[in-house]
């Protein structure tokens, strides 16, 4: 077995291990160059400079400080520094005010946010499961605040390679998200072809991706044969395989101590909740159930899937009867809890003695029982749903007659569904067998529509005015309530996968998972000193070793790929341009010398990824200015020598960062669950539709965006948005129609026009010319010139101030890293 | 109001130098690795577009001689039963309620079979190639001359979004670029005031993998469909609500002069340029898109041909939505679009087989409402561009993401998903009219005569277009991509 998989001295001989990625990192000497008087030269300069010098070229002159703080904050937060930072460094006289300026912009929490991006992007980390349901994963947030907190405080780059593998082994539970962030496939079917070729995929994307991400090499190019270009054969891939074959996608618990302090904040939580839900059903419009022969007015709010009160005048009564009518969507109905009230009291509960019987239940699902109707436990999982497609009925007998005032009834009150509402229904009660009163039905509501929850709003005006003053203040608390008792309930979940002790793994002849040949042990790669385990590894184990060997000091591509990625978000291109291909089809570095002095510079520092980046910020290669040479651009148009440092355009999420700070509108808040750039339709199948009004809570930044993979924002989206279907370790920078409307056009931008206005408004009270020099200098964290100071003077005097921030929000200099 | 000293004229003429003289430049960012590396892809040297970044659309000329300009692809969504279609299989209509040989094991997508089951319609014979075609599309049967029928398809997944995704973009995995993307970005488009690729989503939503169908994957965003319908347009295509006409003009003036003064600092920088002739593109957009979507100017006697005119019942009202995005697809195709994507069906009402074509359950029933939907107006579109001689540039395709079982479920009135063996067809430029290419076995089950991949299906189309499907190439994550991966031959028997 062991013969078999290391490399024999003969292929080795072959050279097809002698490729120079696979060799060690050595510590390369520094060529000696000369640079003008004033300037000092990094090692990295004098790599860069030996490569310029060779083909007749140079470095550029330092960049002005304007420039080299907007190129900072841009690249290193992916947010323009504000009027005043710039000042300060502008007239900073002290010697070292750059260097000063660098270690704030590495402190600054911005940097987290805006680099974890980079990384989530390598690994095609999205929140969403991707093909046709899409269903998203609430809990997979936990990993993106992991990967931002790990940058924002250094972790060793070693640690946060061994951490994604696994770290449940590690102490740092959630780091394992990793492994299941890509896609997975969840329609199930009973047919095992499906099956197996769903774990199949699933499994790739694990080995293609970790492959990828840590070595830079295409193992995934394996699954169906040997590698065309690379010493990988189709044996290592199911080895690698083979470590993996326990992981599944799942949510699992975040180990952490209880807390008693939380139970108590729980406690009094649930019961101010409870006196707020009583005074909130006083609040709710009578309902009046339809008579016959007349049309009902519309006073109430259309039914919802998570919480319907019906409220009517006092009734005794020994039971209470809820027929359905129709189904929103269709199906067969479904109901997590029908609750009777008598005052504050639910008498409809089993265990206030209380008994249900129904038309019908949907067999097979234990979730789905009679029982659940009445059992005090919310949520699809404790809910009845009858085997009558559109209709049935259930009723509810109290173990003694009482007067009841009120009922309330939802579909899912935990939100997780909202398919199988009862649109229209008839609600009775009965106080001796066999007579029945119609107390409430859906009459009186507003038809349901894409979203029950939103003409609420409707039914609260319709209230006497003091009544919806006060029910839109107890809703409030409500809802704040509500969600901090989520949030303190649950004992936290991570999107970080679950683990088992796997059976064999087997070669796949030419992939095909119904094709099994002999059976593979878990084995690392033959590139660097294979690790070949036991067939029967424990589990945790596979992956330990794994995560050992991708971090081992001697493996000579973790390093090097990493300080290629780290130098292609400084430069917009790595020294290597394949950057998840330091294979034999991959690019050969530019500057070979200096990436292994980078690499072994970022071992000796304890892989910091902070200092590589402080080591590249305090280059004169960094610091040079942009403008272009008409020598340059004879010699090396797509600037791969760096004769100037490369401007381009910032990425998706940094324009849309960008324009909110600027505005003034950005929220800071940092981590926990994501926002929505959508409206969500949760059927079986999810649907996305993409927002277009926003409000306050959308204006955090966008990588605390949910993050749906296929749909993408709808205006920020066009930018060469990775979806995180596929790994995307390079965007595309293009430039199409659509950005131009999304921008020029969008509410989204309209708003923040105004946002831009009143701001300019607020901050530069004195007049338009003083407003205009302002936004200059938000936008551009320059001085507007005199020739666009007139030009700008005179725009605004005609079409006033919106207009021109309209413009400056839209401008390429706003979109560009200078 | 004062305009700044330098004249525009020179800034204008200076940008077009920019733009075209020293295009390389953000090629190189546009393109991912240039120059470095020889990419040679089983043997034959990739053959990558030259994308001027400042004009991604315009028109570029194919690798071979090409038989189409344009390509109209007609997606059934759901996937359509090529037993109750196109499909004529009399052994099924004898062997009606009698076991299939062989399925006591057989597991399709939701389980179990039942019997053999022959379709609810009627088969007759059509046109002068007296082909057999079901009476459930009996227009489109009337086309049958002019139709190229591949009776032999075969996917390789009997799930609906990677089906799809497999049709779509040749892979059954999200995050490939779609058919259509990869042909804009061989070609770009004969049209520079709309979108060169446009995605018609059926008037019901989108299909089941939704946008992914018509998703530039890792090429560049440029290439992604555009999606609007008859009924939708573009979204932010239109003039901001209490934006006036002549405050937008005079904004976008005042933006273009904001840019060129910034371009003045980095002269030749092309993606500068390029954003500042996507904003042109988008002003001609503004206008030509409500223009190419307006149907008022429409004659009667059009909309009768697709069945456009009459509302009423729920199937004519659908039909007349769907009939209405056909009529878009043939003015998109008339002014040079260079890839539509028509759809029909959507998951996004009612679910599986509801406002598609997924008839697990009821398949007589949820047919005769699809059935009538799809027929007349698809066949009056095709009518419609053979009469204006569009067909002879036009290469219309037809495609579903698979087939479906020649047996009903057990204990259901429907048909399982069935990638073993389905019927596709294409028609117009290139191929030969009222031919059928391949067959299933007796039964309709599997492809046994002459099998044609996806990847073939896909080979074809490039092939048609003068494109080799071997050398259009997109550099990604270690790999020269190819719509059609590692597979695929031009079917050459169906080639006119």
């Amino acid at each position: 077995m062991i013969l078999a998989l290391a490399a024999s001295g003969e292929e080795r001989g072959q050279g097809a291990f002698n490729h120079w990625s696979f060799q060690p990192v050595v510590r390369p000497s520094l060529p000696s160059i000369s640079l003008p008087a004033g300037r000092q030269a990094s090692p990295i300069d004098a790599f860069v400079a030996a490569r310029l010098q060779a083909q007749g070229l140079a470095l550029a002159p330092e960049a002005d400080r304007r420039t080299l703080i907007r190129r900072l904050f841009l690249v290193m937060l992916g947010l323009p520094p504000s009027p005043e930072r710039v000042r300060a460094f502008v007239h900073d006289p002290r010697p070292d005010a750059y260097e000063r300026l660098v270690d704030e912009a590495l402190a600054d929490p911005a940097y987290g946010e805006r680099w974890a991006r980079h990384w989530l992007d390598v690994i095609r980390f999205a929140e969403s499961n991707g093909f046709e349901t899409n269903r998203e994963r609430p809990n997979a947030w936990r990993f993106r605040d992991y990967v931002i907190q790990a940058l924002n405080e250094d972790k060793p780059y070693d640690a946060f390679v061994r951490e994604q593998i696994a770290g449940d082994a590690l102490g740092v539970d959630v780091a394992t998200g990793f492994l299941v962030g890509g896609a997975v496939d969840i329609v199930g079917s009973p047919d095992p072809v499906l099956t197996a070729q769903q774990r199949a995929d699933q499994l790739d994307d694990m080995v293609a991706t970790t492959s990828t991400a840590f070595l830079g090499l295409t193992l995934g190019c394996a699954r169906c044969h040997d590698h065309k270009f690379d010493p990988l054969s189709q044996r290592e891939y199911y080895s690698m395989s083979a470590i993996y074959s326990g992981v599944r996608h799942a949510d699992r618990p975040i180990r952490s101590e209880g807390d008693p302090a939380k139970k108590e904040r729980s406690d009094a939580l649930k019961k101010r909740l409870s006196e707020l839900d009583q005074e909130r059903i006083e609040l709710e419009p009578l309902a009046t159930p339809a008579i016959a022969g007349r049309t009902n007015s519309i006073r109430r709010a259309s039914v919802n899937a998570r919480w319907n009160v019906d409220r009517f005048a006092p009734i005794r009564a020994r039971r209470v009867r809820f027929t359905i009518r129709e189904v929103a969507g269709g199906g067969q109905p479904c109901i997590d809890e029908l609750e009777v009230f008598s005052g504050a009291r639910n008498v409809a509960s089993a265990r206030a003695g209380a008994k249900a019987t129904a038309s019908s239940t949907l067999p097979g699902y234990a979730i789905h029982k009679l029982e659940h109707l009445i059992d005090d436990a919310y949520g699809n999982d404790h809910s009845w749903i009858s085997d009558e497609a559109g209709g049935g009925w259930a009723e509810v007998e109290f173990a003694e007659p009482v007067v009841v005032d009120h009922v309330i009834w939802s579909r899912d009150r935990l939100r997780g569904f909202s398919d199988r509402v009862a649109a229209r229904y008839l609600i009775e009660a009965s106080l001796n067998p066999g007579e029945w009163v119609s107390v409430a039905d859906g009459s009186d509501r507003r038809p349901p529509g894409v979203s029950g929850e939103r003409d609420l709003e409707s039914e609260i005006v319709a209230l006497p005015p003091g009544q919806a003053e006060r029910r839109r203040r107890v809703e409030a608390e409500q809802n704040k309530i509500r969600d901090e008792l989520t949030a303190l309930a649950q004992a936290p979940m991570a999107y970080a996968g679950a683990f088992s002790q796997p059976g064999e793994t087997h070669l796949l002849h030419r992939g095909d998972p119904m094709q099994k040949k002999e059976i593979v042990p878990p084995a690392t790669l033959r590139v660097f000193s294979p690790i070949i385990m036991s067939p029967d590894e424990p589990e945790q184990q596979r992956r330990l070793r794994l995560a050992r060997w991708l971090a081992d000091p001697a493996n000579p591509l973790t390093p090097r790929v990493m300080v290629n990625r780290l130098w292609q978000h400084h430069f917009g291109v790595g020294l290597v341009d394949t950057p998840n291909d330091f294979g034999k089809n991959g690019s050969r570095p530019t500057h070979p010398e200096l990436l292994d002095w980078l690499a072994s510079e970022f071992m000796a520092s304890g892989w910091s990824v902070k200092a590589a980046h402080r080591a590249i910020l305090l280059s004169a290669t960094w610091r040079q200015s942009s403008a272009p040479r008409p020598e340059g651009l004879r010699g090396d148009a797509a600037d791969r020598l760096l004769w100037r440092y490369p401007p381009r355009r910032l990425e998706a999420e940094s324009i849309r960062d960008s324009m909110l700070l600027i505005t003034g509108a950005l929220d800071r808040r940092a981590g926990g669950p994501s926002f929505h750039l959508h409206e969500v339709d949760r059927e079986n199948v999810y649907h996305y539709h993409p927002k277009e009004r926003f409000g306050s809570e959308e204006f955090r930044r966008m990588v605390y965006a949910y993050k749906v993979r296929m749909e993408q924002d709808g205006i920020f989206g066009a930018f060469d948005c990775p979806d995180g279907s596929q790994v995307a370790p390079r965007r595309a920078s293009s430039t199409t129609p659509l950005q131009a409307l999304n921008l020029f056009n969008s509410r989204f931008l309209q708003d923040q026009a105004e946002l831009l206005c009143a701001r300019l408004q607020r901050e530069a009270p004195s007049g338009v010319d003083a407003r205009i020099r302002r936004a200059w200098q938000l936008a551009y964290a320059r001085e507007a010139s005199q020739e666009e100071l007139a030009d700008a003077l005179a725009f605004e005097s005609e079409q006033g101030l919106p207009a021109l921030a309209r413009a400056l929000l839209n401008s390429n200099e706003l979109l560009f890293i200078p | 109001m004062t305009l700044p000293a330098h004249p525009l004229l020179n800034r204008r003429r200076f940008l077009n130098d920019a733009a075209t003289g020293l295009g390389s430049i953000a090629l190189a960012h546009l393109l991912g690795r240039q120059g470095l590396l020889s990419a040679t892809v089983s043997g034959k040297s990739s053959l990558r577009p030259d994308i001027d970044p400042a004009r991604p659309y315009a028109a570029r000329a194919p690798h071979l001689n090409a038989r189409a300009k344009n390509v109209l692809m007609i997606f059934c969504s759901g996937a359509c039963s090529h037993l109750d279609t196109f499909d004529y299989k009399p052994e099924l209509i004898r062997h009606h309620g009698k076991p299939l040989p062989g399925s006591e094991k057989l597991i399709t997508f939701q389980g179990e079979q039942g019997a053999l089951t022959q379709s609810p319609w009627e088969f007759k014979p059509r046109g002068q190639s007296g082909k057999m075609i079901s009476e459930l599309v009996p227009h489109l049967a009337a086309m049958a001359d002019d139709i190229c029928f591949i009776h032999s398809m075969r996917g390789k997944t009997n799930t609906h979004g990677p089906g799809e995704n497999f049709m779509s973009t040749g892979n059954t995995l999200d995050g490939f670029p779609s058919v259509g993307a990869w042909v804009t970005y061989a070609m770009g488009s004969d049209d520079q005031s709309l979108p060169a690729y446009v995605a018609i989503p059926d008037p019901r939503g989108k299909p089941q993998n939704s946008v992914n169908n018509w998703a530039p994957g890792f090429l560049p965003a440029a290439f992604q469909g555009t999606d609007f319908n008859a009924s939708q347009s573009i979204r932010n295509l239109s003039r901001p609500a209490g934006v006036g006409a002549m405050t937008d003009t005079k904004t976008r003036e005042f933006l273009r002069r904001l840019n060129e003064r910034h371009l003045e600092r980095f002269p030749g920088d092309t993606e500068l340029a390029a954003r500042i002739a996507s904003y042109e593109l988008a002003a001609r957009m503004q206008l030509s898109v409500p223009e190419v979507a307006d149907l008022s100017t429409e004659p009667e006697s059009i909309l009768k041909l697709y069945g456009a005119d009459e509302q009423g019942t729920k199937i004519k009202d659908l039909r007349a939505a769907y009939a209405k995005n056909c009529i878009l697809a043939r003015r998109l195709i008339e002014r040079g679009v260079r890839f539509v994507q028509l759809f029909n069906g959507a998951y996004q009402t009612g679910g599986e087989g509801v406002s598609n074509w997924d008839g697990h359950k009821e398949l007589r029933e949820q047919y005769s409402v699809h059935g009538p939907v799809l027929d007349k107006p698809t066949a009056g579109l095709l009518e419609d561009l053979k009469q204006r001689g569009l067909l002879r540039d036009t290469l219309v395709v037809w495609c579903t993401e698979f087939g479906r079982m020649p047996t009903f479920q057990k204990g259901s009135r429907g048909r399982d998903h069935n990638p073993s063996g389905f019927t596709c067809w294409m028609a117009g430029a290139g191929v030969k009219p009222g031919y059928s290419h391949g067959a299933t076995d007796e039964f309709g089950h599997k492809a046994a005569q002459d099998a044609v991949s996806v990847y073939d299906f896909h080979a074809t189309i490039l092939h048609l277009l003068g494109l080799d499907h071997e050398r259009l190439t997109f550099y990604h994550n270690g790999l020269e991509r190819r719509l059609t991966d590692v597979h695929g031959s031009v079917v050459k028997e169906i080639l006119a």
